[in-house]
């Protein structure tokens, strides 16, 4: 046993060693994480969507359609760009200037004072992912607080207290609480995840080039040397170095970058340390299977550069795993990204611990040992002889 | 036949041949277009799971279930009796979302007391939240202004102008060149033309240094009459004209296929493409030219196209951004083709919209060419020994 534990360890010695002379190697496992953890992260560092411009064409001129054109700009999505009229708003929705143009009609506070309902027209260019959500809610909640304004005057008018003017504005009220992001930010939702993504991506590709580069330099039978022609201790060995070198990477990104990012960790982190330390163990196996398909490390990377989005993608993190075909679904549930994200989405974000996570650890102790199965196949027959 | 049409030859034969260029170039293309759009196939979000936690059990509660059922994305699937049962629910990603329903709720607003419905959401998840809150809030809202409505109706108002009190302004919304907020309209094509761009470098850097790995380099260089410029335009003209295979592929089979814009392709897509296709592969030519070892030039490929997509704006908008992000996205070819792909595609105008766009793309193909150009007449020089 102790012979077996000194192999373990002399392999990993062996494995720094080659990331130490190959550049390659060095780069994607050793700057790329940290690197990248801090170039993404500080994409969304303001994690919310603020100052969307939105041209506003104010045909109206009067005392409400300036109220309204107010209250657009002091809402934190919204920054007015004033446009002469319809065209030259369209002018500047094509070139860009806007994500869309809210024309407030002629006459609108008179129609509005005599009890008859006036309109707005809002356009909005639904080209791209956030903005026009954003614009379309802020629009509609400048809207219904000009509405009940309009409400309660007219109330308190017809000689209502105003508590009881209150009452009759909005008798049923919605009170919308999004549950472990509370205001619903872009960043705050894929901050954590796209932290655990980088992990994930940097291990799979640096070590998928690791075993295709035994293949490649013929040093297989040298691992296998220093193993004492045992599979498990080689690989083992192998994946020790990646795992404290992972195992640490995670336990910086969870304190420093949650730190600067200010995201919270509101389950039981005990639990969440277990979960990463069996996630990086199975994506192990995985990334070593993966690079000894591979005859050279250039195509290993090559390859492995373009799983990033596909692997992103089908987890159920960016798009609700139901609406997958059955196809992707069933590729999903082969990836441990997707168990691993439910369960750590669960701790970090919603504030669960280890009872919630079971089903998930279940299925990656599952992909462990199917990945482990794989490697052990695939090294056998193609490097024992 | 001149050198630069046999350097192309040349260069096809490599491309078809060679493992690190046609699985970057030829195989992985149609997989990975085919998932994106496969991942979307639904094209809108249906049916999410919610929870209901109804404490009033009255006519009016069971209404208002009955038209939030009807909405594209809420179905009920279960009911929670306290909050702690609503969140674990959640946590075990059981339910997206509920709606509460406080006790005496119907008879409160008979009462003229306040009531307060109460959405929440599993914002962890961002997609499905924001799509929960538009349908539920459209419902609850909706019913709340009826209940105004039938309160000044009852009290002798006339109809319209009770209607005129509960909405005194109505918005009329349009959205514009995706009025369905069809998810797969967006953002396939995105995804697919973020892969062409990664593809087309990925392969670019290894355009010149893998000459060396083959050992093929001198033969190429006495081909080629030692000119650099003959190689890198003979090599450029193969990537380029296997990158519109991509593009047939893209614009003739997958959009259509897929149902993805209204028309086919279109030659101001066509142009946009084929500068966006002469940026990458001149910026991998330089890479290649100047990066002697293949691994150190895949790794800058890859470390510099891969964060493309999150650089371009297309899903956080870039004036979002702290400033050196901003500056970052616009070293990558992929923003500009991005802007002037929704111009020119997306919004349907004419090319001249995407001017900015053309003007940034031309800059990367006048820097990256004469830089490779440079650089490796230098090496064809030394093998010549000139």
């Amino acid at each position: 046993m102790i012979k077996k534990i000194t192999s373990c360890f002399r392999i990993a010695a062996r494995e720094i060693r080659i990331i130490a002379i190959d550049h390659s190697l060095l780069l994607t496992l050793l700057l790329a994480p940290l690197l990248y953890a801090f170039f993404y992260g500080s994409i969304y560092i303001n994690k919310e969507e603020v100052n969307v411009p939105l041209a506003v064409v104010d045909d109206d001129q009067t005392t409400l359609s300036r109220l309204i054109t107010e209250q657009l700009n002091n809402t934190q999505v919204i920054d007015v760009v004033g446009a002469k009229d319809v065209n030259h708003a369209q002018y500047l929705l094509d070139i860009s200037k806007v994500q869309g143009y809210i024309y407030i009609q002629k006459g609108l506070e008179e129609k509005v004072m005599g009890l008859q309902q006036a309109n707005m027209v809002l356009a909005v260019s639904v080209s791209r992912f956030l903005p026009p959500s954003d614009l379309l809610s802020a629009v509609t909640q400048v809207s219904m607080t000009v509405s009940a304004g309009v409400r309660l005057q007219y109330f308190k008018k017809k000689g209502m207290t105003e508590a009881i003017a209150m009452q009759e504005t909005n008798p049923v009220t919605l009170d919308y609480r999004p549950l472990f992001n509370e205001r619903t930010s872009y960043g705050a939702y894929l901050l954590p995840g796209l932290l655990m993504l980088i992990l994930q991506q940097t291990l799979l590709i640096g070590l998928a080039a690791s075993m295709a580069r035994e293949r490649q330099e013929h040093t297989m039978g040298e691992l296998y040397a220093l193993a004492g022609d045992r599979f498990t201790t080689a690989f083992t060995g192998k994946g020790l170095f990646y795992f404290i070198l992972y195992a640490i990477y995670a336990l910086f990104f969870l304190t420093v970058n949650f730190s600067i990012l200010d995201l919270p960790i509101r389950g039981d982190y005990f639990s969440l340390v277990l979960l990463i330390a069996l996630f990086i163990a199975t994506l192990i196996p995985m990334a070593m299977w993966i690079g000894s398909l591979f005859k050279t490390q250039v195509l290993a990377v090559q390859i492995m550069g373009f799983s990033t989005y596909p692997f992103f993608l089908i987890t159920g993190y960016a798009w609700p795993y139901e609406e997958l075909p059955p196809v992707l679904q069933a590729l999903s549930a082969i990836l441990p990204t997707t168990p691993f994200l439910q369960a750590y989405t669960s701790i970090v974000q919603q504030g669960g611990g280890g009872a919630q996570i079971l089903p998930q650890v279940a299925h990656l102790a599952a992909l462990w040992l199917a990945y482990s199965v794989f490697l052990a196949i695939n090294v056998r027959r193609k490097f024992r002889t | 036949m001149p050198i630069v049409l046999q350097i192309m030859i040349r260069e096809w034969k490599r491309i078809f041949t060679l493992s690190v260029h046609y699985w970057a170039l030829v195989v992985m293309p149609p997989i990975l277009f085919f998932l994106y759009a496969g991942i979307y196939q639904e094209q809108k979000v249906y049916d999410l799971p919610i929870a209901v936690f109804d404490e009033d059990n009255s006519a009016a509660t069971r209404q208002l279930i009955f038209l939030l059922e009807q909405t594209e994305t809420i179905h009920f699937t279960r009911s929670v009796n306290n909050y702690d049962e609503l969140r674990d629910a959640m946590r075990r990603n059981e339910i997206m979302g509920a709606v509460h329903f406080p006790r005496r709720m119907e008879a409160n607003i008979k009462s003229r007391k306040p009531a307060t419905v109460t959405l929440y959401t599993n914002a962890a998840y961002l997609v499905p939240a924001k799509l929960i809150y538009k349908d539920a809030a459209s419902v609850l809202l909706t019913g709340g202004s009826g209940v105004i409505l039938q309160k000044l109706v009852k009290k002798g108002m006339e109809p319209a102008k009770a209607m005129a009190l509960v909405q005194p302004i109505v918005v009329s919304t349009y959205s514009l060149y995706n009025p369905n907020y069809n998810y797969r309209l967006y953002l396939v094509p995105g995804l697919i033309t973020v892969a062409i761009q990664m593809m087309i470098i990925m392969a670019a850097v290894l355009m010149l240094n893998y000459e060396r790995t083959t050992k093929t380099l001198e033969e190429l260089v006495v081909l080629a009459g030692g000119s650099a410029s003959n190689i890198i335009a003979g090599k450029t003209l193969a990537h380029l004209t296997v990158s519109w295979t991509n593009w047939v592929l893209v614009a003739w089979v997958i959009f259509p296929a897929f149902d993805i814009g209204s028309t086919l392709g279109g030659w101001k897509f066509f142009t946009l493409y084929s500068l966006m296709a002469l940026g990458c592969i001149g910026l991998g030519a330089m890479v290649s030219a100047i990066a002697k070892d293949t691994m150190l030039a895949i790794d800058v490929g890859l470390f510099y196209t891969s964060p493309a997509f999150v650089f371009s704006g297309y899903t956080f908008p870039k004036w979002g951004m702290p400033w050196y992000d901003q500056f970052y996205a616009q070293l990558l070819p992929y923003s500009w083709f991005l802007e002037g792909y929704i111009k020119i595609f997306t919004m349907n105008l004419p090319l001249a919209f995407a001017w900015p766009e053309i003007r940034g793309l031309l800059w990367f193909i006048i820097v990256s060419y004469p830089i490779a150009v440079l650089v490796f007449q230098k090496q064809c020089n030394k093998i010549l020994g000139v």
